[in-house]
């Protein structure tokens, strides 16, 4: 190191804020790339079907509501069963997981880690390769087209993932806080109802709303095993692709409003869900 | 502390549930898990055996008849069809390719995200919704008013770059829809990776720093290798959802061009619905179950520490 | 050459808040061991985190032997420092670990590994641990690989913010020495942040005792034991804390259990000048001594007061003494052996020039001695 014999300050050479404009500058161009379909999707919805269809493509037209009206026609009963489905299976998982996953954390069973090992395993067998047999079963079960088959379904669906979650925030439950609920002569239930729940409320939000997504955006079976009486929205959103002829607009119509509701409540409850999909790891 | 432990701190909490818990109290710890694993045994396992049984009879949904015994000559076709492989291979490609591909966006985005700037909420916000939009309508959209070769937007905008008019789902079928894969799976490794980002502790951020490394190299030395677990997750659990994307390959390609874009579970649902065969369906679904069965025990030794982690209380 | 020069140095954390470090003039002298000791929210880390170049400066300068370091980033400035929680790096080997700053100046491999094993003998530290993880580790153990990582680079000035305070009493007490032979041996000018004024007692050469952000007084810790500036200083140094009261100005001293406290006449003076009615004492417990009643010291204050507490520390114990006007017990030190008991009435004797005055406002010393 050079000594100086003179005290000279040394100059910045560039400025401290010009670093964080940059970076913010980056950030807001990759999300609007990234968010581009999205917006593009929600644009071209509102475009009459002679707008959607030109080269180049409209930015700027006369928008209107005739795509939503025509994509909405019939929707209602796969709306109601969507909203059955979904909140029916979500329910069934809170009250499934809440128990298992204290079973696998607080007081564990001595097997723990293999009971874990086994609710993972069930998502990693594709459950499209039972989709035959589990068309048969439903047949014979009486069950087939019906919302208590796909409540069934999205529930083992999104039960481990749920035990996972709700287990890693019933962990972070401090220790010592449980054990002063026993000496206050907690019974387990009592323990699980005024300590845990409260304190991780907020991950069972998010687990609820994990399960919701995932419930709501199924398609595969709902595609294999519903007709009428159960099928949910993506089937809506299917049976609107038209077989010939191109709809750009009306498809982006059906889409959105598809969409929208999970989108809404993924935006409204942002950070609930980026706790969840962090595993609890980011508040 | 989450599910992810920070490799620098050792847990306080006993990892080991003592022997001395008696029978009673054993029985009382089973009972909460009982239901839930009850019920996933019912209607997970049930659903198997009964294709393990259907895979050893022939029985063809629209001939009369029902199903007779058959002994493996299912096994025989799935062995020695062609399609079976081909899209037994494509799904490995595809998986791959977007699971690596969504990472790397992921821990770049992860990166943007974890520092301060003006409006980093509504970044954020903008960079998990593709993972929040249904993949049915996300396949569709991409389908049409993103990649039409007449009308899409892509073709607009690579234009000045001297492309025109690409017919993507003829052309570059596979590559469209590993495109939509991504896309809609980015936000969540970059999440996972995020929640890595912010559980460094930020003195020997600090200490890196004294010590001079500049950002490049901290981010080599000790942000790397701080984000394995984190990665290795992101990659586990994505890569459980990716090998069944169906939605977009039904929707965008239905396969095709030819079987270009076939993967397994559109395989699967080709046997069933198209094919009416329920047997041979069930016997391709046995050997992927085994397969998987296979890559995920390799996957998950290889990913122990991420079980490590799941230290429990007793 | 490796002097530390504070000059002026600010530190506000948001607009409109007091300064966490308000205009801090410090003078550390070469190979000096300098001791920034204040309770929390002093300013002292931050001062030091300033001087690391981890906390931006937002006025004044900070230069490190004659050169201002004020926008010069932390690994530019020869400087290496010790963290509270070690700060050490989970995934590499204790030598990884103390030989990452040499790796990241590009130092050969040998010669890395050379200084790195240096380092470790100095601090008496197992070879056996080189290839351990840090979480393989006692808190002992790490603490001194903490501080290896910092001696291998053979800096200009160490920085050293509190690394004491996470280890367990006697381990504390032990270390310290060590800490303080290490730098008598090497030599290096060392800025050291703590909390516990004995640990700034025994370790520093000088002690700059801080409050809110402000400089009180930095000298000898026995020129700050026998000449606080101001009453923050007389409370702070010393254990047990020295006594502190409001009293009355009267005839000849002040009035203290009912009786008066005769004081200096420069005292009163002083006290007469700033034109004041009562005044703040102190009197350390070490001065407030017990008489049997035989031979009386002519000339000294005298207290008298209820035993309500005595805390036994072996060779010495601690009285609690109320006195008849109430308000906070004194506190006196007496000998070990059969010390009076609680319920006993007990008389204390000070002399006037071992009592100390302060201005009931400001807190400045008055009339201090030469």
């Amino acid at each position: 190191m050079t000594v100086l014999p003179v005290v000279r300050p040394e100059p910045r050479r560039v400025p401290r804020w010009v670093g964080s404009v940059g970076w913010a500058v980056v950030a807001w161009v990759v999300a609007l790339a990234f968010f581009l379909p999205v917006l593009w999707m929600v644009i071209t919805a509102f475009k009459p079907e002679s707008a959607a269809e030109t080269w180049p493509p409209k930015f700027i037209f006369t928008p209107t509501l005739a795509e939503f009206r025509l994509a909405v026609t019939g929707m209602s009963p796969f709306l109601i069963h969507s909203v059955l489905a979904t909140a029916g299976s979500t329910i069934l998982v809170l009250l499934l997981a809440v128990p298992a996953a204290y079973a696998l954390s607080v007081y564990p069973v001595r097997r723990w880690r293999d009971g874990l090992f086994f609710f993972i395993s069930t998502k990693m067998l594709p459950i499209v390769a039972a989709i035959g047999p589990l068309y048969v079963i439903a047949l014979h079960t009486h069950l087939l087209d019906s919302i208590g088959l796909m409540i069934i379904l999205y529930t083992a669906m999104n039960l481990p993932l749920a035990i996972w979650m709700i287990r890693s925030f019933m962990l972070e439950v401090p220790g010592e806080l449980l054990e002063a609920a026993r000496l206050d002569g907690a019974g387990r239930l009592r323990e699980i109802g005024s300590v845990i729940l409260p304190i991780i409320m907020p991950g069972l939000v998010s687990t609820a709303l994990i399960c919701v997504i995932f419930a709501w955006n199924e398609l595969f079976l709902a595609l294999n095993l519903t007709v009428t009486n159960a099928a949910t929205m993506p089937m809506f959103l299917m049976s609107s692709v038209p077989q010939e002829g191109l709809y750009i607009a009306h498809l982006a119509a059906a889409a959105t409003v598809a969409s929208i509701p999970v989108i809404l409540v993924g935006w409204m409850a942002q950070r609930s869900l980026v706790r969840g999909l962090s595993m609890g790891a980011i508040k | 502390m989450t599910v992810l432990e920070d490799l620098a701190a050792p847990r306080r909490d006993a990892e080991v549930v003592p022997l001395a818990v008696g029978r009673r109290e054993r029985w009382l710890r089973r009972l909460p898990l009982l239901p839930a694993l009850i019920y996933v045994v019912v209607v997970t396992q049930i659903p198997f055996v009964v294709t393990l049984w259907y895979s050893f009879q022939s029985y063809f949904w629209d001939q009369p008849g029902g199903a007779h015994f058959t002994g493996l000559s299912n096994y025989t076709t799935v062995f020695t069809n062609a399609s079976f492989r081909g899209s037994l291979v494509r799904s490995v490609v595809m998986t791959a390719a977007a699971v690596i591909a969504a990472m790397i966006l992921g821990v770049a985005f992860a990166v943007l995200l974890d520092r301060k700037f003006f409006g980093r909420g509504v970044v954020r916000t903008l960079i998990i919704t593709p993972f929040l939009v249904m993949p049915a309508a996300a396949a569709l959209v991409w389908a049409g008013p993103m990649l039409d070769p007449n009308f899409g937007l892509l073709n607009y905008l690579l234009a000045p770059f001297g492309i025109h008019h690409v017919a993507w789902l003829s052309v570059h079928a596979l590559g469209s829809v590993i495109v939509v894969m991504i896309w809609q799976w980015t936000p969540f490794m970059t999440l996972i990776v995020l929640a890595g980002l912010q559980s460094q502790p930020p003195d020997t951020l600090e200490a890196a720093k004294v010590d001079g490394a500049g950002a490049l190299a901290t981010f080599r030395e000790l942000t790397l290798p701080h984000l394995r677990p984190y990665i290795e997750l992101g990659i586990l659990l994505g890569s459980i959802y990716l090998v069944n994307t169906f939605d977009a390959v039904r929707l965008m390609t239905n396969g095709g061009p030819g079987t270009s874009t076939t993967n397994l579970p559109f395989y699967l649902y080709q046997q069933v619905n198209n094919a009416f065969d329920v047997g041979g369906a069930a016997a391709a679904g046995v050997v992927t179950v085994i397969l998987t069965i296979i890559v995920a025990t390799f996957a998950l030794r290889m990913f122990a520490r991420v079980f490590q982690f799941e230290e429990a209380r007793g | 050459m490796a002097s530390v020069r504070y000059m002026s140095a600010t530190r506000v954390f948001s607009k409109g808040t007091p300064p966490a470090v308000d205009a801090l003039d410090l003078d550390v002298h070469d190979g000096e061991f300098m001791v920034l000791v204040g309770p929390s929210g002093s300013g002292k880390t931050t001062a030091l985190r300033m001087l690391a170049g981890l906390e931006p400066i937002d006025s004044g300068h900070v230069e490190i032997g004659d050169r201002d370091v004020t926008q010069v980033p932390p690994k530019d400035r020869d400087i290496a420092m010790v963290f509270q929680n070690y700060a050490l790096y989970p995934q590499k080997t204790v030598a990884e670990n103390m030989g990452f700053a040499l790796k990241m100046q590009r130092v050969p491999r040998a010669d890395r590994d050379r200084r790195v094993r240096e380092a470790a003998r100095l601090l008496d530290l197992d070879e056996q641990l080189l290839d351990r993880k840090p979480r393989q580790l006692s808190g002992g153990q790490r603490q001194r690989v903490a501080m290896g990582r910092a001696i291998v680079r053979e800096p200009k000035v160490f920085l050293m913010d509190e690394p004491l305070s996470n280890l367990d009493a006697k381990l504390r007490v032990q270390t310290r020495s060590q800490i303080a032979e290490l730098q008598r041996r090497l030599g290096i000018t060392t800025v050291y942040v703590t909390h516990d004024q004995v640990e700034a007692m025994t370790m520093g050469h000088r002690v700059a005792v801080l409050n809110q952000g402000q400089l009180q007084q930095c000298a000898t810790p026995r020129e700050l034991y026998e000449n606080p500036v101001n009453q923050f200083v007389a409370g702070f140094i010393g254990s047990p804390a020295m006594n502190l009261r409001t009293v009355q100005l009267t005839d000849g001293g002040v009035q203290l259990a009912g009786k008066v406290l005769p004081l200096p006449a420069t005292v009163r003076t002083a006290a007469g000048a700033a034109g004041l009615t009562e005044l703040v004492i102190g009197m350390r417990p070490e001065h407030l001594h017990v008489t049997d009643g035989s031979g009386e010291l002519t000339g000294s204050g005298e207290l008298t007061g209820e035993v309500i507490l005595v805390e036994e520390l072996g060779a010495d114990a601690l009285l609690h003494v109320r006195l008849p006007e109430g308000g906070t017990p004194v506190v006196a030190r007496t000998e070990g052996r059969k010390p009076p008991a609680p319920g006993r009435e007990v008389t204390l004797h000070v002399q006037p020039d071992e009592v100390f005055a302060f201005h009931p406002v400001t807190g400045a010393r008055l009339a201090g001695q030469a």
